[in-house]
């Protein structure tokens, strides 16, 4: 969707007047940065939290107490420090639920990312470098994977194979690649008209060296400003599989899932929804200003 | 910036946590329209051929049987029939009334009741409900107003059939347009006529003004009722509050609770024939041996689960935990079987017993309540029984089930709001696709239950089986269900225990 | 013009066929179609009937160009569930999904392209800033989770929307908004991004220059050439948007493909499915070769690539 934008980020940095070096300037841009800086911090927040969720979370996310249902946040009247965020309808501590399903959420991000990564960065980085037939059967798979409905199909091999946190990733990862394919193959090429490109053909370097040691270093921020628009989509798309009852099964703690799990208390029960949504939303928010900021900060003159 | 994403997530919040308390406005009283919700997606209205329970409250507005059970009383009394008589225990003569007319105008008579229940029982028509028909021998005319119907066997649940599924149909329109049409343009006796059907999205029906006289059922009062399907409970709740429909059911107890506080609302809870239970594959019929083809291993789930609580605290309303695979008022359900209460110290000690020590994984489907589904998996997970769910729709876990694909499933039974052990145990564990304990000691008990007439063998027989599955945990049976009705205070609707809400005895305020 | 066309006709042509063997593929991974068909009460002998008349004891490829045909005249086969013709139900449901998609679509195009532009005109400025966090946002929110909120505010706190349904105009206002809401942040960013490009360039300078008014400048000369890839990019949103409105679907009980879709694959009503995922496929085969062909026409220098 946002392909061509991405695309238009170049990959070589400002040749800039004299005295600091591309590093120092890189550094300063990224101290600089305001949404950079804060996406970062909110995602390392999220993460640690994630990691250390066994020794922050107050109680085991998965402990039910159907005499504690449905107790409210502590900022509400009838609420109580001994659910900070409350309990859920099953009576199980809301905030370790959260603190774990962090995990869960991030996760999928992550694992639908790499997955997806790999395979599309693999057909681009091949497209481009091979040029030829290799380049058409890539461009024609790319077209093929665009014009199948993601969510339907996603949901037809969810139906099909059970929910799990297995088949979830495997599903995302097979169905997000294309934008790495589409981006990785443009960047590829513009790095492979370069001299060092061109001098490491020359001196006869083997191929595998020349896309490990030369290109991907290269094409690198690309990746990256994918790498997040992807895991973005990721998190949201497994949300949305289990609005619709079929992603992580329960009683596994995702956000998406605890959003859908508390929907049924929309109207009485407000923060259930609440207060994943807005976990949720920060997350993916925090994931694309990353990208955004790694875009400006690598793009030669500021924010494009 | 950062201050402005902040001051959206906030308000993000505010909006959620801080909305005025709903007031429902009016809804369709003043152009005689009642407009009732939904979840269901009805693929035909040819009853025969639906089995969704929205399938069984459509075909009592449109259609007669020649009896009618008073949901009330549980007495059976006359519908299309004007009065019936049993020549011999397999034989039962109908007269019929003379005073009634299908809304295509063509008279109701022995022809049309011949036709139908002739037709239904023809193993060919393949109906999907074939324990509904398949006692019938044959339906023969005497004359125009009286037919006779010959059993295969005496049959205890005779009556209770031609009192609920056996609709009859007319034969000329039926014999021309087939199932097909009859499923897109209903044409029946009852007392409201189907006008527009958008299958799985809408249906509208008109009171059938010449509906006769006399029947038990009454004379509809209501002009026009139109029927949305709408998928997702929270809209559904949202069109009752703002108006757009004044009739929704099956409002999850939480919810229903605060409903009923609204100013316009009216909330009623009813206990349903239904009832909830889990069932294991004992038989080994999935091929792949599992751990609960082991009893100890099915006593134990059973004695890790709190019914009690999560009746008390998740189900609510007129729920009640049961032990016996049947509803308490059913005839035959006793009530003196094997108990396990909750008990986790047991469990424990059982999973040991059957070399468990460490717990164990199985795979477990459901298909409704999954907040049960998930204190349940709690309970289990609590002595080491971790319980992988797979949620699917009814259709899809129906099919499983019947293809001996599933090890351990979290199902519910509502006995065709028949009230009859026969309906429950004896449809679960006579051998049939259902079954997964092929016992062939319950086997036989249930088939001599089944066929006898006198009331004290039944009794027995049923009891037999009854304590031999609570024994063998072949099911653990767990609460009956209660049904939330959540409508507009425009309208005086009155809940049966049959879980079938009759539409055509609702009036307005 | 001609050899490109062509050659982007084959692709689209390709990429059918591709999808719809998979497409195929998808109901054979399943399971017996016979067994499915014959329903619960079936004998052995009745698949064995059904298999004959179907000819699902032919080979797959034969099965395939069958199906295939039948798919091209518009025979879908019957749905499993509903037993009517799965073409019915989508002439039924389809003209709900388009008329969501298109006014999500008009939506997106209205929100974004004037914000696009002026952030483009005014980098940096709180505009600029003020369309990014909106961008941002919409990237971000989850899109049942934003339903649910315009249903609680706009058909209960203030009760002016219906919150389900399809009648009248009104039923469609906060479906689109939803859906047309998740497609903005794309169109606003490309719009931004060519406006800032062409206003960068050497003609848009000489016009400049010139004397002429700014806002002829921008209208008249860039606006055209940056709206180039939004076109394509509309037509590919739109396509997606017909994927992707199951969630919007079934919240606003709206009836259209995408919830059909969803109660389908629950029920493994796989003929319905396959024919869902068919028709959208082809849609969108169909709305990208448009876009190309008509980019290739407004831009030259795409026909050479």
């Amino acid at each position: 969707m946002t392909m061509s934008e991405t695309l238009r980020a170049p990959a070589a940095p400002a040749a800039a007047a004299q005295p600091p070096t591309p590093g120092q300037i890189l550094r300063r841009r990224i101290l600089g940065h305001w949404s950079l800086m804060g996406g970062l911090a909110v995602l390392g927040l999220i993460l640690l939290l994630a990691v250390l969720a066994p020794f922050v979370a107050p109680d085991d996310p998965y402990r039910q107490d159907l005499m504690e249902r449905l107790v409210p946040p502590v900022w509400n009247a009838e609420g109580s420090w001994a659910h900070p965020l409350g309990t859920d309808h099953l009576g199980r501590d809301y905030l370790s639920r959260l603190l774990y399903g962090a995990r869960v959420s991030l996760l999928i991000g992550f694992a639908a990312a790499l997955g997806s990564g790999v395979i599309g960065t693999t057909l681009g980085v091949c497209a481009g470098y091979f040029r030829g037939r290799v380049d058409m059967v890539v461009t024609f798979l790319v077209t093929v994977r665009l014009s199948t409905p993601v969510v339907l199909v996603a949901l037809a091999v969810v139906a099909l194979f059970g929910g799990s946190l297995e088949v979830v990733i495997l599903v995302l990862s097979a169905l997000l690649w294309d934008r790495f394919a589409i981006v990785m193959r443009t960047s590829t090429i513009q790095a492979t008209s370069q001299d060092y490109v061109l001098a490491a053909q020359a001196v006869g370097c083997s191929v595998p060296r020349i896309i490990f040691g030369e290109i991907l270093p290269n094409v690198l921020n690309n990746l990256i400003i994918v790498a997040t628009l992807e895991m973005a989509h990721a998190i949201l798309l497994e949300a949305a599989l289990s609005f619709l009852g079929l992603g992580v099964q329960p009683p596994l703690p995702s956000w998406g899932l605890m959003v859908a799990e508390g929907r049924s208390n929309l109207f009485f029960e407000p923060w259930l929804i609440a207060i994943p949504g807005v976990a949720l939303f920060l997350l993916v928010l925090a994931i694309n200003l990353v990208g955004d900021g790694v875009r400006d900060v690598t793009a030669p003159d500021g924010r494009t | 910036m950062s201050h402005a994403l902040r001051a959206a997530a906030a308000a993000a919040t505010a909006i959620l946590l801080s909305f005025a308390a709903p007031v429902p406005a009016s809804a369709g009283k003043a152009d005689d329209t009642l407009n009732i919700a939904w979840a269901g997606e009805l693929p035909t209205l040819d009853r025969y051929f639906n089995v969704l329970r929205e399938g069984e409250l459509v075909a009592r507005m449109v259609f007669d049987s020649l009896l009618t059970v008073d949901p009330q009383t549980f007495d059976y009394k006359p519908l299309l029939a004007s009065s019936y008589r049993f020549v011999d225990n397999r034989t039962i003569e109908f007269e019929l009334r003379r005073d009634v007319r299908f809304h295509d105008g063509e008279p109701f008579d022995a022809d049309d009741v011949v036709y139908t229940l002739n037709l239904m029982a023809d193993p060919a028509t393949r109906v999907l409900s074939r324990q509904n028909v398949d006692w019938i021998e044959k339906v023969e005319k005497i004359d125009t107003h009286m037919v006779r119907l010959t059993m295969k066997a005496p049959t205890p649940l005779a009556l209770e059939y031609l009192s609920g599924p056996l609709l009859i149909y007319p034969r000329d329109y039926y014999s021309k347009v087939g199932s097909q049409g009859m499923g897109l343009r209903p044409v029946g006796t009852g007392p409201y006529k189907v006008t527009a059907f958008d299958p799985g999205k809408r249906i509208v029906f008109e009171a059938n003004r010449a509906y006769f006289d006399g029947s038990p059922k009454g004379r509809p009062t209501i002009g026009r009722i139109v029927q949305r399907t709408i998928p997702d409970q929270n809209t559904q709740i949202a069109e009752l509050l703002s108006g757009g429909v004044d009739w929704i059911w099956n409002v999850p107890n939480d919810q229903a609770a605060k409903l009923a506080s609204m100013p316009n609302v009216v909330v009623q809870n009813a206990q349903t024939m239904r009832f909830g239970y889990l069932a294991f594959d004992a038989s080994n019929r999935t091929g792949h041996s599992s751990p609960v083809n082991d009893v100890r291993v099915r006593q134990a789930i059973a004695h890790s689960i709190d019914r009690k609580t999560i009746v008390k605290r998740l189900v609510r309303g007129a729920s009640e935990v049961i032990d016996a695979v049947c509803f308490p008022t059913q005839f035959g359900c006793v009530q003196d079987v094997a108990t396990y209460d909750y008990d986790p110290v047991k469990a424990k000690a059982l999973l040991a017993e059957a070399g468990y020590p460490n717990g164990l994984d199985i795979e477990f489907h459901a298909y409704r309540d999954r907040p049960v589904a998930e204190a349940m998996i709690g309970y289990m997970k609590a002595v080491g029984i971790n319980a992988k769910l797979t949620y699917l729709q009814y259709e899809a876990l129906r099919d499983k089930v019947y293809n001996g694909e599933t090890d351990f499933t979290f199902m519910s039974w509502g006995s065709y709001s028949i009230n009859d052990a026969a309906a429950s145990v004896s449809q679960f564990f006579k051998g049939s696709k259902d079954d997964y304990a092929r016992d062939p000691q319950v086997i036989g008990w249930l088939e001599g239950a089944d066929s006898a007439i006198d009331p004290a063998t039944r009794k027995d027989l049923y009891g037999k089986a009854l304590r031999r599955i609570a024994e063998q945990a072949y099911w653990q049976p767990l609460f009956t269900y209660n049904v939330n009705y959540v409508h507009s205070k425009d309208i005086a609707f009155t809940p049966t225990a049959d879980e079938i809400p009759r539409f055509y005895a609702v009036t307005w305020k | 013009m001609l050899a490109y066309s062509l050659k982007r006709l084959l692709l689209a042509v390709l990429v059918a066929v591709t999808v719809s063997v998979g497409s195929f593929a998808l109901l054979r991974a399943a399971g017996d179609p016979a067994v499915a068909m014959a329903g619960h009460s079936a004998t052995a002998s009745d698949i064995e009937f059904i298999r004959e008349t179907y000819g699902f004891n032919r080979p797959l490829p034969v099965q395939y160009a069958d199906w295939l045909v039948k798919a091209l005249q518009g025979d879908f086969g019957e749905s499993l569930y509903f037993r009517m013709p799965v073409s019915r139900m989508l002439a039924d449901k389809l003209p709900t999904t388009m008329t969501l998609g298109g006014l999500a679509l008009a939506f997106a195009l209205c929100v974004g392209l004037p914000l696009g532009i002026i952030a483009a005109i005014r980098p940096n400025s709180w505009i600029d800033r003020t369309a990014l966090l909106i961008s941002v946002t919409g990237q971000a929110m989850p899109t049942f989770w934003f339903a649910l909120v315009l249903v609680v505010l706009f058909s209960i706190t203030f009760p002016l929307l219906p919150p389900s349904g399809s009648g009248t105009w009104k039923h469609f206002v906060m479906p689109t908004v939803v859906l047309g809401y998740y497609a903005t942040p794309a169109i606003m960013r490309l719009t931004r991004a060519g406006m800032l490009e062409v206003l960068a360039s050497d003609y848009i300078r000489t016009a400049r220059a010139k004397g002429l008014h700014p806002a002829v400048v921008l209208l008249k000369h860039a606006l055209r050439n940056a709206v180039i890839p939004v076109v394509s990019l509309s037509a590919v949103q739109f396509g997606f948007m017909l994927g992707g409105s199951v969630v919007v679907e079934t919240v606003f009980a709206l009836h259209g493909t995408g919830q059909l879709a969803w109660e389908s694959i629950s029920r493994s009503d796989l003929p319905t499915v396959q024919a869902i995922v068919l028709v959208l496929s082809s849609f969108y085969v169909v709305l990208s070769l448009i876009a190309d062909l008509l980019n290739a026409w407004l831009d030259p220098r795409i026909r050479v690539a």
